[in-house]
């Protein structure tokens, strides 16, 4: 009926999340706060409610479904659908549940003879200006205005008059917009100004004549835009490069927020056709062959080196791991640096995001330091924007000064502002010195640089420093790092070595490529005639050099482990099946092993688990945070380091919107994000759409 | 104490034989209580001594406290550290150093 999942998905994030949920979501009722609760009635049902909750929260708790379009639990309350009026016993009108707070003694009827009136006449307003499209509209069969319509509306018409038209607006090359389904709820608009941050969107007009849209034709600028189409009850928003879905985790970047994947007819974003059949490269003519020949020779007696990309899940690492080390090889990197000085990554707190994306709400001071969460994280920009908004957290920044869609302390981009703030001398040291819940976040594009362990040094220090000052709990962590690729936190978990610097010290013969598209290392770079073979799905640099391309999954055709940025690991799941030869990393991996000689120990995905158990215990607790400590021993270590810091100044890769579209192999073969990025740079015009609804 | 003894005793040696080093342990639970203080008191040293060598420290809810140790070709050792006290953690970690894989 009424999206339930989301209802309910919603209301255990009201439990789980710690800090204060600013918009009355008090549903769940705790125990001190009991002397105050007052007493309502839902249906002649007894229910103790905290003072300040909604009618609407009140019968949610009872477990009545009030229908609504407009209210939406994450924005603010709105109250102009009147889709969920109820009645109040002896009240003299009905009262828009969304909105009205409960008084004690009311009793709520929400299927009265009223109740119901209101829903039917309601409900013939909404239609008397939609138009027909349902046979031809997205949004059919998990539309709002269908459900409740069949639900709470009237069963027979007596409309005869005209309907009104709008037009459709250009808000950009992902949002299809069909202006005349809109029933005006206004959550696109909230969700513009209080989320995203970007006060695009607005109404225009009143009554009949009321649009919805951004009054000149500008493009709906933001890296969160495409929520508005999840958010739209109808099918005004929809998305333009669309389809239908399975549930998996994102890997485009180190947050790993939980996703639903769209597939149509086996292909999900990408356009460009994936190589789904070995090829070896032979004098430049590519033929197809199979494993066994040259392969089983490849391995005797030849130094072996490993590359991760960034889209790589845990069972691959682990499988690429083991098949190196029985070779006697050591040098498996990463194409992400991770100063290797001082503990490293032996401590998993050095490389973690510590106070976890929910300890974000709790915290009242945070220092960005070389990072552009806007555009390398985006959802935990967005927990930070609400923190601001309804916490009143202070942001500060050492960077270059980017718009984060929230108002920040700028200090400076230079690394002498990091030093002055690790000594002590920078004025904003006594700010920080009086937060209670300091969060320093430094972003992994900054310790990229040639002086990233300096730059860590002083991040490290300026957390200890903050520890030490008054006010700061035990328990609480100060420091954290923001990574940007999905695989990062779990190579690291296993051991990998971080950046190439092993594979340039000792070239290897022969290179294994997984999934590594970054261009950290070339041919010129290894002895003459080494062999590379690349493994991955959608390689662009990595395949170009490679001598042997296998093709492996993507990470919506596998089901995988990945660890995000806080260190909890989570899975993928088969959304879609691999094209052709195509087959999941891990026993890709696997099969080599057997032709090298040096047969991997597992033949299921349970038994890698196992074996990722063996190596660290926390990969395979899915969904949930490990604690890690040990922050003096990190700290101590971490002084010992004799870098200094480079002059030039803390830049992050990503600045403008223009730069988040495309960022990793999948998203560098998407035909959408080019037009993206097309619009963004030269405005929403110049992408040219076929006009069809 | 005997295990400052021990470590000062490991030196520089730990990757004469092993590749690596991974401690598994649980945050909270009282058999991991000796591999906690080992780790506290002498990982730093440990660590100073052999700067480019990997000691994977994993803490994870509920384990139980567990010495991997890695050597050439893939092969590895497991030392359950269930109840030891950090002298008995040392000399495990002693008793791998030295063994020939």
């Amino acid at each position: 009926m009424l999206r339930l999942p989301a209802v309910s998905r919603a209301l255990a994030g009201a439990a789980h999340s710690q800090g204060s949920i600013a918009i009355t979501n008090n549903v769940r009722t705790s125990a001190r706060a009991s002397s105050n609760m007052v007493e309502v009635f839902v249906d002649g049902k007894p229910v103790m409610v905290e003072p300040g909750t909604t009618v609407l929260q009140t019968c949610e708790k009872v477990g009545v479904q009030i229908p609504r379009f407009c209210y939406h639990d994450r924005l603010s309350v709105a109250g102009n659908c009147r889709m969920c009026l109820v009645e109040i016993e002896k009240a003299p009108k009905p009262v828009a549940a969304c909105a009205m707070p409960v008084m004690k003694g009311w009793n709520i009827l929400t299927n009265s003879e009223k109740t119901r009136k209101a829903r039917e006449g309601v409900m013939e307003f909404l239609l008397s200006n939609h138009p027909l499209d349902c046979p031809i509209c997205d949004q059919g069969g998990e539309c709002d205005l269908q459900d409740q319509s069949m639900m709470f509306g009237a069963d027979r018409s007596r409309f005869t008059e005209g309907k009104r038209a709008v037009e459709d607006k250009n808000i950009g090359p992902l949002i299809k917009t069909i202006m005349t389904r809109c029933i005006h709820c206004t959550r696109c608009v909230r969700f513009a100004s209080e989320v995203a941050g970007v006060e695009d969107l607005g109404t225009t007009g009143r009554g009949n004549s009321m649009q919805i849209g951004t009054y000149v034709e500008k493009m709906f600028m933001s890296e969160l835009s495409g929520n508005v189409i999840d958010l739209c009850p109808v099918g005004a928003l929809t998305s333009k490069p669309y389809a239908f879905t399975t549930e998996s985790i994102d890997v485009l970047d180190a947050v790993g927020s939980n996703i639903v994947v769209s597939t149509r007819g086996g292909e999900v974003m990408r356009i460009l056709p994936r190589l789904n059949e070995d090829l070896l490269k032979y004098e430049n003519i590519l033929s197809p062959f199979t494993h066994t020949h040259a392969i089983s020779q490849l391995f005797q007696g030849s130094e072996v080196g490993a590359i991760a990309g960034g889209m790589v899940d845990a069972e691959a690492l682990v499988a690429l791991k083991d098949l190196l080390n029985r070779l006697d090889s050591d040098t498996l990197c990463t194409e992400e640096i991770f100063p290797m000085a001082g503990a490293g990554t032996d401590l998993r707190s050095n490389y973690l995001l510590n106070s976890r994306i929910t300890g974000i709400e709790e915290c009242d001071l945070m220092l960005l330091v070389g990072t552009n969460p806007r555009y390398e994280a985006p959802l935990f920009n967005a927990r930070v924007r609400k923190s601001w908004l309804h916490n009143e957290l202070q942001v500060a920044m050492v960077g270059h000064k980017v718009d984060l869609s929230y108002s920040y302390n700028h200090l400076g981009e230079t690394t002498q502002v990091l030093q002055e703030i690790a000594a002590g001398t920078h004025p904003f040291c006594k700010v920080l010195a009086q937060a209670k819940k300091p969060v320093v976040v430094v972003g992994s594009s900054a310790l990229q640089r040639e002086d990233g362990a300096a730059i860590f040094k002083a991040v490290s220090t300026i957390a200890q420093n903050s520890r030490a000052s008054s006010g700061v709990e035990e328990g609480w962590k100060v420091l954290n790092v923001l990574h940007r690729v999905a695989s990062q936190v779990a190579a690291l978990d296993l051991g990998y070595k971080r950046g190439v610097d092993a594979i340039r010290k000792n070239p290897p013969k022969v290179l294994f490529l997984l999934g590594a598209d970054a261009d950290c290392i070339t041919r010129a770079d290894l002895p003459k005639d080494s062999f590379i073979i690349y493994q991955g799905h959608h390689g662009d640099v990595g395949a170009v050099m490679a001598d042997v391309i296998l093709p492996g999954a993507a990470y919506t055709e596998k089901n995988g482990t990945y660890v995000n940025t806080e260190g909890r690991a989570q899975q993928t799941r088969v959304a879609v099946t691999a094209p052709g030869m195509a087959r999941e990393d891990w026993k890709i991996l696997r099969a080599i092993s057997e032709l090298a000689g040096v047969t991997l120990p597992y033949d299921t995905v349970d038994e890698v688990r196992r074996r990722l158990e063996e190596v660290s215990p926390n990969l395979v607790r899915y969904d949930d945070v490990e604690e890690s400590n040990y922050f003096k021993q990190a700290h101590e270590l971490s002084k010992a380091v004799n870098q200094s810091l480079l002059a030039a100044p803390l830049v992050p890769p990503q600045l403008t919107v223009k730069d988040f579209y495309m960022t990793d192999p999948i998203s560098r073969a998407s035909q959408t994000m080019a037009k993206c990025v097309k619009a963004a740079t030269e405005g929403a015009a110049s992408v040219d759409e076929p006009s069809i609804c | 104490m005997a295990a400052a003894a021990v470590v000062r005793g490991i030196g520089s040696n730990l990757s004469k034989n092993l590749r690596e080093v991974r401690l598994h342990l649980c945050q909270i639970s009282a058999a991991s209580q000796g591999t906690r203080d080992f780790i506290e008191q002498h990982y730093v040293t440990l660590k100073t001594a052999n700067p480019e060598f990997p000691i994977l420290i994993r803490e994870c809810s509920g384990v139980q406290p567990v010495l991997w140790a890695r050597y050439g070709f893939g092969k590895e050792h497991s030392i359950s550290l269930d109840n030891m006290n950090a002298d008995q953690v040392a000399k495990a970690l002693e008793s791998v150093v030295n063994a020939k894989p």
